[in-house]
């Protein structure tokens, strides 16, 4: 009962000096509101390196798809030679694979390196054989997502040349095409291993020239048809097939579901699948520094929070020294005198959360709608527009954070409240 | 209280608030301590009140030696068998009349029907009934000073401290809250130590302590009027 009266002298007195808690509560709800979207901006970041990884990739090798298929022996032997472990009667598979629930394509692909030559320059690539008919279907992918933001097509429009091109075609990096002095159209050999071991050339022409996503790449990118690759290689395997599904949150649901069909008891050929999360190197690295950064952003945020709130919580205990000093002298001891700031902490948490959800949806509103273009992230080619996500699992927590700073900056009185004199505070004016 | 002193202060600006002082305070007694601004009348009041700590000799309430108590250790005490008037009434501004009145006991640890019953009968006493909804900036002095009444009467205390609880009321008012503590003393036999240097409230008390520079220097008893 006694807890119930001090709460209510609590918010009395929250009431009473109104002016200065609105200061504080507003303060507060504005460090909630800023966490919060910050917490939007996390998710959609994540969200879009998470997509821009499984469609486009940040590697030579494109986007990662959902899931990738190789043949077991690949991620746990050295290749003699090239493609030794690759997968050889790939049209089936892809059958299997398709049959599969949540499947939407399947994309076979090869991986080669070799050099490439304009007749007097010639330079090392990073090549991936791809079908471009198939692989615009990442690009679906991604349009599905980003349907109504800002997106570059590029991608898109390259695979198409690429379908449309005559036999060889070839896309290469933008850095690359500058380098060879090359141009749409442009006559280059490529020049590679055969998987017996012996040296290749193939003619090829420029279907089109592309920005990578990260300009390092540009110089060493080359992407062409499987045929033109297995010409190259003289083989008919393929390095790996990637997996398109319908939905990214399927991933983990659809890797044991592919798994348990391909290696079914009784096949001869195993192979493992490896979901887009374990090869994105890159996605994780961005992602811990994100959270550094964001992490570090939110301590000066609630220490702000804090520190305003015992600002208003010390100065709330030099007003109130009489009252202080009565409730001493009636018998109240310090700790229950201290509960009632406690109180009035957690109350201006309270009101700074309700303030703070009110403050962090209209800005999200005022973001979302203004779409907002933001320059390209370090490294890479496009732009994008501004989003700010629900970010609904961040909010317990700021809100648990916010409460534990404004509560904790009531135990700062406590120090004040056991120094003060009985005598002293009667009749302080 | 055995040989009590108090001093603030150190070294050479060292000053005497009280010096050796015995006092004893029977139960059912009505004591004034008189004396001029600045004797000591107040510290004595503190000491008495376990609100403040003596430098030297004990204090003893109800058979409990306080001295090497700490002030925080003292709250109990303070709680339940001290009642408080303040010269400036010291109510809490944001409590009503009635929870100025109830606040000590929701620290009792008594239940809710014993606090409403006893916080309603000493309102009723006081004549404070219609004013129990009123805080204490819509009360007036008198009113307000009731109710600092009310509040440490409503512990049943073994010991009330009034220190110059008619100070800041007129002549009129102050009048009617000794009147008040008169017969609160008479008719409840609650022990009360009041600090006063108007004459006017020192000639209506029977026992008077006269208090000069830190030390009792009279004390003289008379007929209650």
């Amino acid at each position: 009962m006694n807890t119930i009266k001090l709460a209510i002298i609590a918010l009395r007195n929250l009431k009473r000096n109104s002016r200065r808690t609105v200061i504080t509560v507003l303060v507060s709800s504005a460090g909630f509101a800023a966490l919060a979207i910050v917490g939007g901006y996390m998710d959609f970041t994540f969200s879009g390196l998470q997509e821009m990884t499984i469609c486009r990739g940040f590697s030579s090798s494109g986007g990662t798809g959902h899931l990738q298929v190789f043949r077991k022996e690949a991620s746990q032997k050295e290749e003699h030679y090239p493609l030794e472990y690759g997968i050889a009667d790939y049209d089936e598979l892809q059958r299997k694979l398709m049959s599969v629930g949540d499947v939407d394509a399947t994309l076979p692909r090869i991986e080669f390196t070799g050099m490439i030559s304009n007749g007097e320059k010639s330079t090392s690539f990073l090549g991936v054989g791809v079908n471009p008919a198939k692989e615009l279907m990442l690009t679906k992918y991604w349009d599905t997502i980003y349907s109504g933001s800002k997106k570059n097509t590029s991608q898109e429009l390259m695979f198409r040349k690429l379908a449309m091109a005559s036999s060889n075609g070839v896309l290469l990096g933008a850095g690359m095409a500058k380098a060879l002095g090359a141009d749409v159209g442009s006559s280059l050999m490529l020049m590679g291993t055969t998987v017996d071991g012996a040296v290749n050339v193939v003619d090829v022409t420029v279907a089109g020239i592309m920005n990578n996503t990260m300009k390092t790449i540009d110089k060493y990118y080359l992407v062409t048809g499987t045929a033109t690759a297995q010409n190259l290689m003289q083989t008919d395997k393929v390095s790996k097939i990637l997996l398109v599904l319908n939905e990214t949150k399927k991933t983990n649901h659809v890797l044991s579901a592919v798994s348990s069909k391909i290696n079914a008891p009784g096949t001869t050929v195993k192979y493992a699948v490896t979901p887009w999360y374990d090869l994105a190197e890159y996605y994780h690295s961005v992602k811990d520094a994100y959270r550094i950064i964001f992490g570090f952003t939110g301590i000066i945020v609630i220490l702000i929070v804090f520190l305003s709130a015992a600002n208003t919580m010390l100065m709330s205990t030099m007003e109130r020294v009489r009252e202080i000093g009565t409730l001493k002298a009636v018998g109240i001891s310090n700790k229950w005198i201290s509960l009632m700031f406690l109180y009035e902490g957690f109350f201006i948490g309270v009101m700074s959360i309700a303030g703070g959800i009110l403050f962090k949806e209209i800005f999200t509103i005022i973001i979302n709608t203004g779409n907002f273009e933001m320059p390209p992230p370090p490294g890479m080619t496009s732009t994008y527009f501004l989003r700010i996500y629900p970010a609904i699992h961040f909010l317990p927590w700021i809100s648990l954070l916010l409460l534990f700073s404004t509560t904790c900056s009531g135990f700062l009185t406590m120090f004040k409240i056991r120094k003060l004199s009985i005598v002293n505070s009667l009749t302080h004016v | 209280m055995v040989d009590v002193s108090r001093y603030y202060g150190t070294g050479e600006g060292r000053i005497t608030a009280l010096s050796h002082v015995d006092f004893d305070v029977k139960a059912g007694d009505f004591t004034v301590i008189a004396g001029l601004s600045g004797s000591g009348k107040s510290t004595l009041l503190h000491l008495l009140g376990c609100i403040d700590k003596q430098d030297d000799g004990r204090i003893i309430i109800d058979g409990t030696d306080t001295t090497m108590m700490s002030l925080e250790e003292l709250a109990p005490i303070r709680l339940e068998k001290i009642g408080f008037v303040f010269q400036s009434f010291n109510l809490v501004p944001v409590l009503t009349a009635y929870e100025n009145v109830e606040l000590p006991l929701l620290f009792k640890g008594l239940d809710k029907h014993t606090i409403k019953a006893r916080v309603g009968d000493i309102l009723d006493e006081l004549g404070l009934n219609e004013r129990k909804k009123h805080y204490p900036r819509e009360m007036s002095g008198g009113q307000q000073q009731r109710v600092a009444i009310a509040r440490a009467l409503v512990t049943k205390p073994s010991l009330i401290l009034a220190d110059e609880p008619t100070a800041n009321l007129d002549s009129q008012t102050g009048t009617s809250i000794i009147d008040l503590l008169i017969d609160l003393n008479i008719k409840k036999g609650v022990s009360l130590v009041l600090s006063s240097h108007d004459s006017v409230v020192v000639d209506r008390i029977s026992n008077i302590v006269y208090i000069s520079d830190g030390s009792i220097k009279k004390a003289s008893r008379k007929n209650p009027p």
